[in-house]
């Protein structure tokens, strides 16, 4: 069995025993217990703050506070615990009251946007790697200028060239404001190469009408416009899985001030009840 | 803030001489010691004459009985050429490492360590004053001094041999950027050694001749035997046995030394190919010898189509054809030739023992667990699936393309390169911010290189084997550090000449504008920026090591040794 392998068997049954744990833990002490959800609060928020410290780790490089791997492992496994202790804490039904709802939901939104981001982390680097021409997201406007600037002089050349303007017409019409800025982003995700086979087939098209200075042209065109596209693709996957985390890390936020007036709140109005 | 603040004479070679205080008196000295004395000034370029040469990088050093020149295991930068008392060398398994004084790197304090969340510069690049101006120098006698205690017990204890007047050593770890195999100290209450950076050693063989013969006989008749001892297979041999094994051992020197140029001219132009480099031995020959690896590396391939298929590269204290030579001694009627072929990479240093040797000599009575197994008979079929390796199927295990992608770009030179797992990388860039954080806000690598079979070898130093970023220094100011062999850039003494950028082969070195701690650009008085250089330092002044592999959530950045594959056959099988 590999490392990977054996650090997933290892983490699901640790978090299998600690949920169990959990859901036994509140059958044995609700007939004795008058208020466990003082005891599943407090484990939830002790949860909760561990998993914020992640982004404080992040903050951290140059203390020896353990590796990134090993605090993502812990962020996961805690996470996945945190949602039994939520559903124990809730008494395994939904909240009642519009500031719980919020708070219910405000979990929900930070626990199923992290699921998500494990699940997209792992899935957008494979697709990047397959399909090659990797790019850092920094570069991309970079590369991208550098292309159009070649797209503009080929289209000027043509026309001098040549002594027609077919070609400058074609990229006017079709390319220039494809190769201006990243397109797409939504197709590229889906994994959808509609727009590209499109502008292939018009390229195909325009090509019968051609002499051979004017194929070549249009062939380097045609080459940058499939680089173009490579661009966009890795514009998107990388930008997609920068944009989960502005969806995360702000929830957590708002989170973390909630559970703190739900803290508050509690407590103010629990005066006197004893948890016996 | 100002854009231009600080001007100031630009940095030059010899701005930052070995001894400051060298006198006028003490080089006609030096001068008038052999093989000095004997040296044509004329030789010399008029650039670098004799005697600035020996002005600017050398320096006189006394030493007191039992002082230690040079630990075994450290990484220097500078020879030793005795003028007068004596020195020993222990030879191995030389002295225990309590009784060597070694001390580790210098970390930050833990309060240091934590004040970077709030110190770090936000303005790129700032150099103190010291840094900008330069200030002090490096070499051996930057260490405290260490003495040896109790030197009569250490000489009943330690085999050592004494060396005199006139002698060199040290001269092979500082030239070919290797850890020094012996440690060696003074012998006498006078020992006077003069100390000479390697820039100007390698300046000194350049323009004479004589220098060269005079330190290659020194080796041969001072390291041959360590040199062969250090293989398991050499070991059981008695001093008599392995004087004649010396007697008929021969030396090869393949390859260019400073083959970092060549390197980049081929693979930017793109006709690399092992077809085209200097065959050592040839698969389909009879196996005359073993060869063993002394330093640099080689190519282990095997014939595939009408080109060569790497199976591995093979560094210092490997061979190559003993499995062959022992299949024949046990196989008298049934003689193979040399089962692949093996070529140099950059520069390959090797010592050849022919079969004659090997059969009468080192074989018989040599220990089991010294020698390599015996070639199968699936082997022998020249099957290329099979691993053919002696490293319990690295090679294979990595695979076909990603080997030749490894030989092709050297990466077996890093002993720490960055590979990162594409497959798993996010491209989150926290390792980026994380090398930031720990200098002072300027990152160190760009996650950027070239690819495959979804690996990446990322433009970040790798602290090479051979690191030939050293080659062209002028002023020792890229050097190893002394405790852990990382390469480091004294940015006192770097000025920013861009030799080092230019002589990596790996692109991880990158020159920068320096800016004073105004936030200014400094420039000379021409108005040119002055120039520093920049690369990976392992974060030796952190806790915990690399920041960028501690700081990769995905297990997708590895600092690993390439310089053995099977490290990176065991993470990729992760």
């Amino acid at each position: 069995m590999g490392y990977f392998a054996k650090r997933r068997v290892i983490g699901v049954l640790l978090l299998l025993m600690a949920s169990v744990a959990v859901v036994w833990g509140q059958l044995q002490l609700a007939p004795v217990m008058r208020q466990v959800g003082f005891l599943t609060g407090w484990a939830l928020l002790a949860a909760c703050v561990f998993l914020a410290l992640y982004n404080l780790r992040k903050r951290l490089p140059f203390l020896p506070l353990g590796s990134s791997r090993t605090w993502l492992q812990l962020h996961a496994y805690v996470g996945y615990l945190s949602f039994v202790l939520f559903l124990a804490h809730t008494g395994w039904r939904w909240p009642v009251g519009w500031f719980d709802d919020v708070l219910a939901l405000l979990f929900l939104s930070v626990a199923l946007s992290g699921v998500f981001g494990l699940f997209w982390s792992r899935l957008i680097p494979l697709r990047l790697t397959a399909r090659g021409g990797d790019v850092p997201y920094e570069r991309i406007p970079i590369v991208r200028r550098q292309l159009a600037d070649r797209a503009k002089s080929l289209a000027l050349e043509s026309v001098t060239a040549t002594k027609t303007t077919t070609i400058v017409d074609f990229y006017s019409q079709h390319l220039v404001g494809f190769l201006g800025t990243s397109a797409n982003f939504w197709r590229h995700l889906v994994e959808s190469r509609a727009v590209l086979t499109r502008l292939q087939a018009r390229i195909d098209d325009l090509n019968r009408f051609l002499n051979a200075d004017q194929r070549r042209a249009l062939a380097e065109l045609a080459e940058i416009a499939r680089q173009k596209d490579g661009l966009d693709y890795q514009h998107a996957l990388q930008l997609s899985l920068r944009l989960w985390l502005f969806i995360h890390i702000p929830l957590t936020y708002s989170l973390v001030i909630f559970t703190v007036l739900h803290v508050v709140v509690v407590f103010s109005f629990s005066a006197g009840v004893p948890p016996f | 803030m100002d854009t231009i603040h600080l001007k100031i004479e630009r940095p030059d070679r010899w701005d930052n001489a070995f001894d400051p205080q060298f006198s006028e008196w003490e080089l006609d000295r030096v001068l008038s010691y052999a093989p000095f004395r004997d040296m044509q000034p004329d030789n010399f370029p008029k650039k670098q004459p004799l005697r600035v040469i020996l002005q600017n990088d050398t320096r006189l050093r006394r030493f007191k009985r039992g002082e230690i020149v040079v630990r075994a295991g450290d990484y220097g930068s500078s020879a030793f050429m005795i003028i007068r008392g004596q020195v020993r060398v222990v030879l191995p398994p030389g002295l225990p490492e309590r009784s060597l004084g070694r001390k580790s790197a210098g970390k930050k304090s833990v309060f240091h360590a934590i004040a970077q969340l709030w110190s770090n510069r936000h303005t790129p690049e700032v150099r103190t004053p010291e840094e900008i101006r330069g200030g002090d120098v490096v070499g051996e006698g930057t260490e405290a001094r260490v003495f040896l205690q109790d030197v009569p017990r250490v000489l009943d204890q330690n085999k050592t041999v004494t060396i005199g007047a006139g002698e060199f050593f040290g001269e092979i770890a500082a030239l070919s950027r290797m850890p020094r195999t012996a440690t060696i100290f003074a012998d006498s209450d006078d020992t006077e050694l003069l100390e000479i950076r390697w820039q100007g050693l390698r300046d000194l063989l350049r323009s004479d001749p004589a220098l060269r013969t005079h330190i290659d006989a020194i080796y041969r008749k001072n390291t041959l035997s360590n040199a062969l001892r250090a293989f398991p297979l050499f070991r059981h041999l008695s001093d008599e046995q392995l004087e004649k094994v010396k007697a008929q051992t021969q030396f090869g020197t393949f390859g260019d030394y400073e083959w970092s140029g060549d390197y980049k001219k081929l693979a930017k132009a793109g006709t690399h190919s092992p077809e085209k480099e200097t065959a050592i031995a040839q698969e389909g020959d009879y196996p005359d010898g073993v060869y063993l690896i002394r330093s640099g590396f080689a190519r282990l391939s095997r014939k595939f189509g009408t080109g060569q298929r790497t199976l591995n590269y093979i560094g210092a204290g490997r061979w190559f054809g003993l499995r062959e030579i022992l299949h024949n001694a046990r196989n008298p009627s049934a003689n193979i030739p040399y089962q692949f072929s093996l070529r140099v990479i950059g520069y390959t240093h090797t010592l050849f023992i022919p079969t004659k040797v090997m059969e009468e000599i080192v074989l018989p009575g040599a220990p089991a667990d010294a020698l390599p197994r015996a070639l199968t008979e699936d082997e022998l079929d020249h099957d290329d699936d099979d691993p053919l390796t002696e490293e319990g199927g690295s090679a294979l295990r990595i695979g076909p393309e990603l080997m030749e992608f490894l030989t092709a770009g050297r990466y077996f030179n890093g002993t720490a390169s960055m590979v990162i797992d594409l497959q798993r990388c996010t491209r989150c860039d926290d390792c980026v911010r994380a090398c930031a954080s720990t200098h002072d806000n300027n990152p160190r690598f760009l996650r950027h290189g070239p690819s495959s079979d979804g690996i990446q070898v990322a433009q970040a130093c790798m602290h090479c084997v051979d690191p030939v970023c050293m080659i062209g220094c002028p002023t020792g100011a890229i050097h190893r550090d002394a405790s852990g062999g990382n390469v480091v850039i004294n940015q006192s003494t770097c000025i920013g000449c861009t030799s080092c950028a230019t002589n990596c082969p790996y692109e991880a070195i990158r020159m920068v504008e320096a800016r004073d701690e105004g936030g200014a650009f400094v420039t000379d008085q021409e108005l040119k920026p002055i120039l520093k250089a920049t690369k990976c330092d392992l974060c030796i002044e952190q806790y915990g090591g690399p920041a960028c592999e501690r700081a990769c959530p995905h297990d997708a950045l590895k600092r690993i040794n390439l310089n053995r594959l099977d490290a990176l056959a065991n993470w990729l099988k992760r």
